[in-house]
């Protein structure tokens, strides 16, 4: 099991990510010796994005501009709760041929991150089905850590 | 760019003056290498492709969207003047469109490169439809496929002309045996990371020499990062129960059936329905006693009762290969 203390936490524009974070912040707020990484995972480009002229790394910067504004609100989240801010790092990158849920997780595995936190968002079960859900594959395919699921 | 019959080598022009297709035609032949354009190739043109060509003799068909055979332009059935081998060319074609699939709309889009890199992954593999694929002159992906001489599965099912419970005796088993191998011939798509996109009950063809069950057409994609196979194992199940029951079972049907009715009906729970098809029963062990439930239970793998879901074909082919223990 990696030490606990290394946390991820995945973190995308939507409010439920916002509120995970939030309750995340309270809680690690009143605890010493954390290593927080703020990961933002975005999928492959859709079908038909190269034939409007724009390349692979165009579509990378735009995802990663838009990643930069939440992330630096998470940030300000986790200051605000009493997070040292150089205990905080971020990073955001694509799902190259593979899942959201197992681009976290490689990246849990490579940095050895003990927790990992995550919003769940309800889905139905027909939805989870087709669509999938982040926090269910997390829960059931993670190794080595433990993951909050923040409803 | 096309040019005219004047440029052909003098054997393959001579196999064209005396070709069926040309005989009864009142236009010369055009010979097309950009088939960009592909609605401006007509019955009776020539595609030069890979060295070789192809005399359109035909289009092929295709049910979609509630229509019946429908002509697919981009999809001739050809001739290569210099063997006499029929096939059939897929050509580049660009479509999206969405599809319903209970509450949710999925956009799907025509992928050639992937047909392209299934057709080199599966050369030489018996489930498999097979072919080449080549660029034309203006580097559009053709793909050359040799033609299956058979017919449809869900034809197929219907030969004999046996009662349910006969064809779910006699016949089933042998169907299943041979559905089993096309259940882990998907899940050799999937590891390698390609869906076929389409599965339904006629892009399974049967050979008439060898009754072998074979899968066809790959152009078909869908972007779902998170869930790349799921519609896949869906449509799997889908074919797979109707195979065992010959159709699908909505209450209509049900009443419909003298010998079904509202006393089949009545047993009918909300969890017995379809996940994402509204209304078709899914327990259909319900609807015929003698379905053994290790079969049933893998239909209810997709009934709105469920807990767990499918995450691979290769569990669907598990669970099937121990079902088939008890039915033969």
């Amino acid at each position: 099991m990696n030490d606990w203390r290394n946390i991820l936490i995945a973190v995308d524009d939507t409010p439920t990510s916002e509120n995970a974070l939030k309750y995340t912040a309270d809680i690690l707020g009143k605890l010493e010796a954390t290593r927080i990484c703020l990961l933002h995972i975005y999928p492959e480009p859709p079908p038909g994005y190269y034939s409007s002229g724009k390349s692979l790394d165009d579509y990378r910067k735009e995802k990663e501009e838009k990643a930069a504004s939440f992330i630096h609100r998470a940030k300000d989240i986790l200051q605000q709760a009493g997070i040292d801010t150089n205990s905080i790092f971020s990073m955001d990158s694509m799902a190259d041929h593979a899942t959201i849920s197992q681009a976290i997780l490689d990246i849990q595995t490579e940095g050895e991150y003990g927790t990992i936190i995550v919003g769940k968002r309800g889905v139905s079960k027909a939805e989870e089905f087709l669509f999938g859900s982040i926090s269910s594959s997390l829960v059931h395919h993670s190794k080595d850590c433990t993951v909050w699921v923040v409803g | 760019m096309t040019a005219g019959i004047d440029s052909l080598p003098p054997t393959i022009r001579e196999r064209l003056r005396e070709h069926r297709v040309t005989r009864s035609m009142r236009r010369a032949s055009r010979i097309f290498f950009d088939t960009t354009d592909f609605t401006s190739i007509d019955y009776g043109d020539i595609i030069f492709v890979d060295d070789c060509y192809f005399l359109v003799t035909g289009y092929t068909k295709e049910g979609r969207f509630g229509v019946d055979d429908q002509t697919k332009p981009w999809v001739p059935r050809v001739e290569d003047l210099a063997t006499g081998n029929k096939q059939i060319l897929k050509l580049v074609f660009h479509e999206t469109f969405d599809i319903t699939m209970g509450q949710f709309t999925i956009s799907y889009y025509r992928n050639p490169e992937k047909e392209a890199r299934v057709l080199e992954l599966t050369q030489g593999l018996p489930r498999f439809m097979q072919g080449r694929a080549v660029l034309d002159e203006k580097g559009n992906l053709v793909r050359i496929l040799d033609i299956i001489n058979g017919r449809r599965l869900d034809k197929f099912i219907y030969k004999s002309g046996a009662n349910h419970k006969e064809y779910f005796h006699q016949e089933l088993p042998a169907i299943l045996k041979q559905f089993l191998e096309c259940v882990q011939a998907i899940s050799l798509l999937h590891r390698n990371g390609f869906r076929h996109g389409d599965i339904r009950r006629d892009h399974i063809f049967v050979e008439r020499k060898t009754d072998l069950f074979r899968w066809i057409d790959f152009d078909y994609d869908y972007y779902m990062p998170e869930k790349p196979f799921a519609v896949d194992l869906y449509e799997l199940g889908n074919l797979l129960m109707y195979l065992v029951v010959r159709g699908n079972f909505h209450p209509r049907e049900i009443m419909a059936d003298p010998d079904m009715g509202e006393k089949i009906l009545n047993t009918i729970e909300p969890g017995d329905y379809a996940l994402l098809s509204k209304n078709r029963i899914v327990n259909l062990q319900k609807i015929f006693p003698y379905i053994p439930s290790e079969l049933n239970n893998i239909f209810l793998h997709f009934s709105l009762g469920t807990d767990v879901f499918y995450d691979t074909a290769d569990e669907i082919a598990q669970d099937l290969e121990a079902a088939l223990q008890k039915l033969t």
